[in-house]
C-alpha cells in the first residue's frame, strides 16, 4: 500500500483533499444539524450532513460512489432549497451556492477517481 | 491532463470564495457584546436569594454633585414667572427664505423640505464636490473611537452655522466653507457619553436686543457637557445678557452624576420666547440614574422658567439647593418639535432607567414613557400624552424628530397633524391640538405576562393601522441567512435557542430572546422628510434585530457590567448601546446584534435598510420601496466587498426632499451620499464620502447656486470610517 499511495499523482491528491473537506463541512451539518432537529428546526441538515460525510468518506477510500453520493446529496439541496426559498436568489445563494461549487469539483474529481478505483481493484487483486 | 485538472481546481476554489465576499454586516465580533451569555448561565432570584436591605428603593433625595460635574463651575440660575418671558421675535425659522435652512429640519415645521429646484433628477449626474470644511475633531492618539457627529448645519443669510462633534461652534462662508468665525466651547473627553455628537444649532432673533447690536442674531447649542450656550451670530463672540457670559449650567438641580452620564446633542426648540432642552441619559446604567426632566428657559436672559419632572409634576420649579429632580425617569434624546401656534413643544420620549426592567417604575413613568408628550411652554405641564409602546421593556424609545403637516380632515377642513416615526416602524399621525390619531390606532394583544417574575407586560399594544408598516414580517427559521449552510445553520440554531413570538417578545433569562424591530429602528434619529407640495413622504429605516438576554446580577457582576458612575467602570465594557449593568435592578442586560458572531453577518437575510416614499395625499399608500445601500463597504468580518450590489444596508441618518423632485441621503454605511427621483425612486446620482454618512444632509442656495451639504462624520458604531469633513455638492458653475 504505501507504494501505491508514493505513486500518487497531484490529481488524486487533490482528490483526497477534496474528501476530506467534504468531510470537515458535513461533520458541523451532522452535529449542529441534530441539535437544530431535536429544538423543532429543520430535519434538511441532518440528513443531509450524513449523506455528505458518507460521501466524503467514500472518496477517502478511492470509492467513486462517494462522488455519486455528493451529486445525488447536491441535487436533494437544490429541491430543499426551491422548496423553501423558492426562486429566490438571496434567499438561494446561501444554500446552494457553496454546495454546487463542491459538486463541481466532485465531477471533476470523477475521472480520477475511476482510475484510482481501477488501479484499486487491479493492485488490491494482485494482493 | 495534470495541470488541467490543477487549474480547474484553483478556478472553482477562487470560485467557491466569491459567495464570503458576498454578504453585508454591520460590525465586528470582538467586541464586548458579541455573544449573550446563553442557557444555563443565569437564574432567576428566588425567595432564598439574598437582597441587600433597600437595595432596589430609591435614594435619598439629598445626592450632593461632584466637583467637574458643572462643567464650567458656573454659578446658580435664577428663576423668572413664565408670564416675564419677553413677547418672541418673529423667527426666520417660521418661514425661512427660499435658499435658507434656518433650523434642524428647516424650518419650524421640520418637513426636511426645501423649495430650491435647481438640481433636478435630469442633471444631478453631474453634481460635483463644490467645497470640504474640517471641524477638526475626531478621535486623537489614545482615545477610544466614540465620534458620530451627526450634525446638519444650517444656513441662514449670509451664514452656514455649524458645530463640530465636540460642540465647536462656527460659521462659515456658504459658498466655499472658509470659516468665518470659530467658538471653541472646550467640551472635554471625558463628557463624551455613548457618543460624541452635535445634531445642530439653533438660530434666534431676539427681542430685547435692537437690530444691529450684538446679540441681536443668536446661535445657540447644548452641549455634551450639559450647557446652553448663546453666541452672536455675526462675531462668535459669547452673549453676556444670556445666562453667565453666555452659558447656562444645566446640571443644576440634577443631583448626584459624572460626566458623560447625562448629555445634550440635539438643537433645542425654542417657543414662544422659552427654550426647551431634553437629554440623554446614559442607557443601562442604574435604575436611579439622574432624571430625565424637560426644561424651559428664556430665550433672551437664559433664566429659568419651568421643569417638567415625571414624578414630581405639580412642582415646576427648581429643586433647593441640595436636593435633585426625581431620578430615573423617562429621558427624551431625540430633537424636539416646536409649535408656536398652540404653544406646545413635543417631546419624543424615552425609556426611564434600566431599559429591560421595567418592575421598578412609577405609575407617572408608566403613563409618559415611550410617547409623544405635549408640553404647554406657559406652564412646563403636559397638555396631551401619546404613548407608543407601554411599559417598554425593548428600548423602543422614539429617536426621531415629529414632522408638522396639515392633513384633510373629515368636513373638507384641515387639521394641524403630527407624524411621529417610532423604532417600531409604527408611525402615528396625530391631532397636534389634542394628541388623539388622525389615522386608526388599534390596541392589539401583546404577548403578556412574560418571563419575568413581578415584571408583567402590557396586555395590549398600539398600532398604526393606517399608515404602511417599516417593517418586514416576523422572522422565521427559514429566513436565516449566511454565506454557506453552515453559518445558516448556525443561525438557524440560535434563533431556535431564543424565546420568540414575533414583536414584543417579553425579556427572559433562562434563554435569550430575539427583538425584531431592533433597538435601531425602524426608524431613528434621522426622522422623515415630507414635501408639502406633493405630499410624498420619505422615510428610512432598519431591519436589525438584536439578541438579548437578562443576567442575574452574579452573572452581570461576573461579565463585568458596572454603571458609568462606578470607580471600575470600565469604558469598554458597556454602553449605551450594549450590556448594561442595570444597577439597583435585579438583572444586568447584554444585548447583541442578531448575527453570526464569528463572521460579523447579520443573522437574517437582506436587506437590513430600506427607503420608502409614502403618498399621504391618496391614502397613505407606499410610492416606491427599496433597499438602501450596497455591499460595497460591508462584508463578512468586516471587510469590505466593492461589489456594486444594493443588499441595503443599516442606516442612520435622514433625508431631504427638494421642489426639484430629489430625495437626497447618506445614511447607509456603503459610506456613500445619492440623489433620488422623489416620484420613481430611481438612484440619479451617487458620491462616495471620505467617511460615514451617518447624518442628515441639507440643501441651500448662495449666489443663485444649490449647494447639498453632508456631514460625512462617520458613525462609531456603525462602523463605518470618522471623519471630520462637511462635504458640499453643487452643480459646475455656468461659463460667462
Amino acid at each position: 500500500m504505501s507504494n501505491n499511495f508514493g505513486s500518487r499523482k497531484p490529481a488524486e491528491w487533490l482528490t483526497l483533499a477534496l474528501a476530506i473537506v467534504i468531510i470537515l463541512l458535513g461533520l458541523p451539518m451532522v452535529i449542529m444539524g441534530a441539535q437544530l432537529a431535536m429544538l423543532g428546526g429543520s430535519d434538511y441538515y441532518v440528513i443531509c450532513g450524513i449523506v455528505v460525510v458518507a460521501a466524503g468518506v467514500l472518496i477517502l477510500m478511492s470509492r467513486l460512489l462517494g462522488a455519486f453520493l455528493y451529486l445525488a446529496a447536491l441535487a436533494g439541496t437544490w429541491l430543499w432549497a426551491f422548496y423553501e426559498v423558492g426562486v429566490d436568489p438571496v434567499g438561494l445563494l446561501p444554500r446552494v451556492f457553496g454546495p454546487t461549487i463542491l459538486g463541481i469539483l466532485v465531477v471533476c474529481a470523477i475521472p480520477v477517481l475511476r482510475r484510482m478505483e481501477a488501479r484499486r481493484t487491479t493492485v488490491g487483486g494482485a494482493i | 491532463m495534470r495541470r488541467s485538472y490543477l487549474f480547474a481546481t484553483v478556478a472553482s476554489l477562487t470560485l467557491a470564495c466569491t459567495p464570503l465576499l458576498a454578504h453585508a454586516q454591520f460590525a465586528k465580533p470582538d467586541e464586548p457584546t458579541a455573544a449573550v451569555p446563553g442557557p444555563g448561565n443565569a437564574h432567576e432570584p428566588t425567595a432564598e436569594t439574598p437582597v441587600e436591605k433597600g437595595f432596589f428603593a430609591p435614594p435619598s433625595p439629598f445626592a450632593p454633585q461632584k466637583a467637574g460635574v458643572n462643567a464650567a463651575n458656573l454659578p446658580d440660575n435664577p428663576a423668572i414667572d413664565p408670564a416675564e418671558v419677553p413677547q418672541m421675535a418673529p423667527q426666520e425659522s417660521a418661514d425661512p427664505a427660499r435658499g435658507d435652512w434656518v433650523a434642524y429640519g428647516r424650518d419650524d415645521h421640520q418637513t426636511r423640505y426645501s423649495p430650491l429646484d435647481q438640481i433636478t433628477p435630469e442633471n444631478a449626474s453631474q453634481l460635483k464636490q463644490a467645497f470640504v470644511y474640517h471641524t477638526g475633531s475626531y478621535p486623537r492618539a489614545g482615545q477610544a473611537n466614540k465620534w458620530a457627529a451627526e450634525t446638519t448645519p444650517i444656513k441662514v443669510g449670509d451664514g452656514l452655522y455649524m458645530c463640530s462633534a465636540m460642540n465647536d461652534m462656527m460659521k462659515l462662508d456658504p459658498t466655499n466653507g472658509h470659516e468665518i468665525w470659530r467658538y471653541n466651547a472646550g467640551v472635554k473627553y471625558h463628557s463624551i457619553p455613548y457618543t460624541a455628537a452635535c445634531k445642530g444649532v439653533v438660530y434666534y432673533t431676539s427681542s430685547t436686543i435692537p437690530e444691529g447690536q450684538p446679540c441681536h442674531h443668536r446661535i445657540l447649542e447644548s452641549t455634551l457637557d450639559m450647557r446652553l450656550i448663546a453666541v452672536d451670530a455675526d462675531t462668535g463672540k459669547a452673549c453676556s445678557t444670556f445666562g453667565f457670559n453666555g452659558q447656562i449650567n444645566l446640571m443644576q438641580g440634577m443631583g448626584e452624576s459624572v460626566p458623560g452620564f447625562v448629555s445634550m446633542t440635539t438643537p433645542p426648540p425654542i417657543v414662544n420666547g422659552v427654550i426647551v432642552v431634553n437629554h440623554e441619559v446614559l442607557d443601562g446604567q442604574r435604575r436611579w440614574a439622574p432624571s430625565g426632566v424637560i426644561r424651559g428657559y428664556d430665550a433672551e436672559s437664559g433664566k429659568f422658567v419651568w421643569a417638567w419632572d415625571v414624578n414630581n409634576p405639580d412642582n415646576h420649579n427648581q429643586p433647593e439647593p441640595g436636593k435633585h429632580y426625581s431620578r430615573g425617569t423617562p429621558n427624551s434624546w431625540a430633537a424636539m418639535t416646536g409649535d408656536n401656534a398652540l404653544g406646545l413643544v413635543y417631546v419624543p420620549t424615552g425609556n426611564s432607567a434600566s431599559d429591560y426592567y421595567s418592575a421598578l417604575r412609577s405609575p407617572a413613568e408608566n403613563a409618559v414613557s415611550s410617547a409623544v408628550v405635549a408640553i404647554d411652554v406657559k406652564t412646563g405641564s403636559p397638555r396631551w400624552v401619546f404613548q407608543t409602546v407601554h411599559k417598554d421593556v425593548w428600548d423602543y424609545d422614539i429617536g426621531s424628530q415629529a414632522t408638522l403637516m396639515d392633513m384633510p380632515g373629515p368636513n373638507g377642513d384641515t387639521v394641524p397633524a403630527l407624524i411621529m416615526p417610532t423604532k417600531r416602524g409604527q408611525t402615528f399621525v396625530l391631532d397636534r391640538r389634542t394628541g388623539k390619531p388622525i389615522l386608526p390606532v388599534e390596541e392589539r394583544p401583546a404577548p403578556s405576562p412574560g418571563m419575568v417574575a413581578g415584571d408583567p407586560r402590557s396586555p395590549t399594544q398600539p398600532w398604526s393601522v393606517g399608515m404602511p408598516e417599516l417593517r418586514v414580517p416576523d422572522l422565521k427559521e427559514s429566513d436565516m441567512w449566511g454565506m454557506s449552510p453552515i453559518d445558516q445553520l448556525f443561525c438557524r440554531l440560535k434563533f431556535r435557542r431564543a424565546n420568540y413570538v414575533g414583536e414584543f417578545t417579553p425579556p427572559s433569562i433562562d434563554k435569550p430572546w430575539i427583538e425584531y424591530p431592533g433597538y435601531n429602528g425602524g426608524s431613528d434619529w434621522g426622522s422623515m422628510s415630507y414635501d408639502p407640495k406633493s405630499g410624498i413622504l420619505i422615510a428610512n429605516w432598519n431591519v436589525t434585530p438584536m439578541y438579548d438576554q437578562l443576567v442575574d446580577r452574579k452573572k452581570a457582576d461576573k461579565l463585568g457590567l458596572l454603571p458609568v458612575d462606578s470607580p471600575n467602570f470600565n469604558p469598554k465594557g458597556g454602553g449605551a448601546e450594549g450590556n448594561g449593568a442595570m444597577s439597583e435592578t435585579p438583572y444586568g442586560i447584554v444585548v447583541t446584534p442578531f448575527w453570526d458572531q464569528y463572521t460579523g453577518m447579520m443573522c437574517n437575510k437582506p436587506p437590513y435598510g430600506m427607503i420608502t416614499a409614502i403618498d399621504m395625499k391618496h391614502g397613505q399608500k407606499v410610492l416606491w420601496q427599496h433597499p438602501l445601500g450596497t455591499a460595497r463597504a460591508n462584508g463578512p468580518w468586516g471587510l469590505p466587498t466593492f461589489l456594486p450590489w444594493t443588499i441595503g444596508t443599516p442606516n442612520n441618518g435622514g433625508s431631504v426632499v427638494t421642489g426639484g423632485g430629489l430625495v437626497f441621503i447618506a445614511a447607509a454605511t456603503d459610506n456613500q451620499i445619492r440623489a433620488i427621483d422623489e416620484h420613481t425612486g430611481k438612484v440619479v446620482w451617487s458620491a462616495v464620502l471620505p467617511g460615514g454618512g451617518q447624518a442628515n444632509p441639507m440643501t441651500y442656495e448662495a449666489n443663485g447656486r444649490q449647494y447639498v451639504a453632508i456631514m460625512a462624520g462617520g458613525h462609531h458604531f456603525m462602523m463605518t470610517p470618522v471623519s471630520d469633513q462637511l462635504v458640499v455638492y453643487a452643480l459646475p458653475e455656468k461659463k460667462g
